[in-house]
């Protein structure tokens, strides 16, 4: 048995000895995946931008992208300005649908692609009107910046940002009349990061925060303080709903917690029990 | 009533001789220790498998449009989901350490060699259907993490020259992890390993009551070094009574692994789901961090530290052959392995190397 057994092995050592080297889907598969390490992704238009060649001025433009808000949602140079990011010989081929860096007057346009509802609203602000009648008006890099492009947050609407174009006196009663509805997104928006480690699947909540919260932040872009405190009744129901959802997941969670602890205690118990029962003497 | 039908069944199967023959007359070494009751309750954490496994069928649904949709759906739409889940995913976990741990303690006590070679070739081969188990059972939630893990796993059999690119397509019915593999997984989880795994327990149980169980050598010494010219039952003419003495410590045993079992659920609910496993399969976008199931970070580690992956992958067929083989390459008649330095020495070496190995495949 024992002889078959190393025949067997010199069997199975001796041609994988032999057979060096990696096979080829297996290397593929195998080393690639990031179970052996990160997977780096082939991006023409990060690649030169931060490599050494490239002009100081342009170089700060993959870093600024790395920490804004779009970096961390998967959106990359190409999603705005177009291109081929796989092809670095075509890679700012118009051809390709390479657009390039917008002109002050179509930025709205360039933000608009995928912020639809914001840029109608916007186009029917003040701001908006005021870029259609002197070319000059703010538009959305005067106070989300370029790049850099940090989460929405009321902490946008600031002295030092508005009072580069008017005075802070409407601003300030506009940020007091989003205040409350922010607030609650930004306490429910914790409490969903919170489900989700817990193991909670909060997609679907998730996409109801995430449209409530871009219908409101529309609604915002039409600089109207009127209008926003007139619907933050309509909102504040609209996340009551989901809140009682999500309180009602976490009272669940702790049911779970509290049911389990009972089931072990349950065990434990009765482990307990069988251990002194069969050390009482027998007949 | 209970007398009744105590009777019934008395004039029927005869249940007062079962009940001597069985448990009463049926004896065990007086020196046994809790490490015996490991067996017993690995079959009951199958059992816990089993039933919570029949719970989850009810409503999973084997389709890669569908399955992580009706697997959150168990989670917070059925009742009581949640725990017959958790239940299926942390038995499963517990049940691999307890079966390594029960081969672990019958390797140390000797309990492996002669006349019970079969015995222990029948245990090793249910460990390893076990992980098959985990394996396919580890895709069927359609997560991100079972999906790119099985991705990787699947493509293993690929190293092989000649046969490795045919069987990894066998496997994965295709090229890609794709529906195929999910009903191949399934089909292999719920219908295929069951029945062989039975025949192999059954086995493994008969074996263990037909020739009776071993005395451990921490305590008395052992009459089995005689030649082997004749089956004779090991009786323990001299041990404890099946019922109550050894019931006892297998019914303590269980109620730990439940406790075990309960304060994972409780404290731990997240430790074998990560938020990948809360996140639908997408064929095109790899996850980072992922890793296999701490049982398989060692040979994953192995893998990718031996640049030729196939011999990486013979020296694991190897090894496997050795562990399955050990009661007929083992030629000693010392049972203790307290009296032989050199498979100690060995032993706690691929231990170690083992242990190494997992935390260096998970860090």
């Amino acid at each position: 048995m024992r002889y078959l057994l190393y025949l067997l092995i010199a069997i199975i050592l001796v041609p994988s000895i032999a057979a060096a080297g990696y096979r080829e889907e297996f290397e593929r598969e195998f080393l690639s995946k990031p179970w052996a390490g990160e997977q780096v992704e082939v991006d023409a238009c990060i690649g030169c931008h931060s490599s050494d060649t490239m002009k100081q001025e342009y170089r700060w433009i993959v870093e600024n992208w790395k920490s804004s808000w779009h970096a961390q949602n998967n959106i990359s140079c190409h999603d705005c300005h177009g291109g081929d990011p796989k092809d670095a010989a075509m890679s700012m081929s118009p051809s390709r649908g390479f657009i390039g860096t917008p002109k002050y007057a179509e930025v709205p346009d360039f933000c608009g692609k995928c912020h639809i509802g914001i840029l109608k609203n916007y186009l029917e602000s003040g701001h908006g009107k005021a870029l259609k009648a002197s070319g000059r008006g703010p538009v959305c890099i005067t106070c989300h910046g370029t790049h850099r492009i940090d989460k929405a947050s009321i902490d946008i609407i600031n002295e030092q940002t508005c009072t580069k174009c008017h005075s802070y006196d409407r601003a300030r009663r506009m940020k007091q009349a989003l205040f409350v509805v922010e607030k609650k997104m930004g306490d429910m928006e914790r409490d969903l990061k919170t489900l989700r480690s817990e193991g909670i699947f909060v997609d679907e909540k998730e996409r109801s925060l995430f449209s409530t919260q871009a219908e409101f932040r529309a609604l915002f872009h039409t600089v109207d303080v009127s209008l926003v405190s007139e619907r933050t009744d309509d909102f504040t129901k609209k996340l009551s709903i989901l809140d009682k959802n999500m309180q009602d997941t976490f009272a669940e969670l702790r049911f779970r917690k509290n049911f389990s602890a009972f089931l072990m205690l349950l065990f434990a118990g009765m482990g307990v029990i069988i251990f002194i029962y069969s050390k009482l003497p027998k007949e | 009533m209970g007398k009744k039908i105590e009777d019934w069944l008395e004039v029927r199967i005869g249940l007062n001789d079962l009940r001597r023959t069985q448990l009463l007359e049926y004896r065990v070494p007086k020196n046994i220790n809790l490490l015996y009751t490991l067996g017993f309750a690995a079959m009951i954490g199958y059992v816990i498998q089993v039933i919570s496994g029949i719970f989850l069928l009810i409503y999973y649904i084997p389709h890669p449009g569908y399955a992580f949709g009706s697997v959150q759906d168990i989670m917070s739409k059925v009742p009581y989901g949640w725990l017959f889940r958790q239940i299926h995913i942390v038995g499963g976990n517990l049940l691999i350490a307890t079966v390594l741990l029960h081969m672990l303690t019958v390797f140390l006590m000797g309990n492996y060699s002669r006349p019970r070679e079969l015995t222990w070739v029948g245990g090793g081969l249910m460990l390893i259907i076990t992980f098959i188990f985990g394996l396919s059972g580890y895709l069927l939630p359609w997560s991100q993490l079972s999906y790119w893990a099985t991705t990787v796993v699947s493509s293993i059999p690929s190293a092989f020259p000649i046969i490795g690119d045919a069987t990894a397509r066998i496997f994965k019915g295709g090229d890609q992890v794709s529906g195929t593999t999910l009903s191949r997984f399934f089909a292999l989880h719920v219908a295929i390993l069951p029945p062989i795994f039975l025949f192999l327990m059954g086995l493994h149980v008969f074996l263990i009551r037909r020739i009776g169980i071993s005395a451990t050598p921490f305590g008395m010494s052992d009459d089995e070094k005689r030649p082997l010219t004749e089956f004779r039952k090991k009786t323990h003419t001299d041990g404890h009574p099946f019922y109550p003495y050894f019931f006892q410590k297998m019914m303590f045993m269980v109620m730990m692994y439940g406790a075990v079992m309960f304060f994972a659920i409780t404290f731990l609910p997240t430790l074998f789901l990560p938020v990948e496993a809360n996140t639908p399969a997408d064929p095109l976008k790899t996850p980072s961090h992922i890793k296999p199931e701490w049982y398989f970070l060692a040979p994953y580690q192995m893998l990718k530290l031996i640049p030729n992956k196939f011999f990486g992958i013979s020296i694991q067929l190897i090894l496997i052959g050795i562990f399955l083989l050990w009661p007929f390459l083992d030629s000693q008649k010392e049972k203790n392995i307290l009296k032989r330095p050199v498979l100690r020495g060995v032993f706690f070496f691929l231990l170690a190397t083992w242990i190494a190995l997992t935390f260096w495949g998970r860090y």
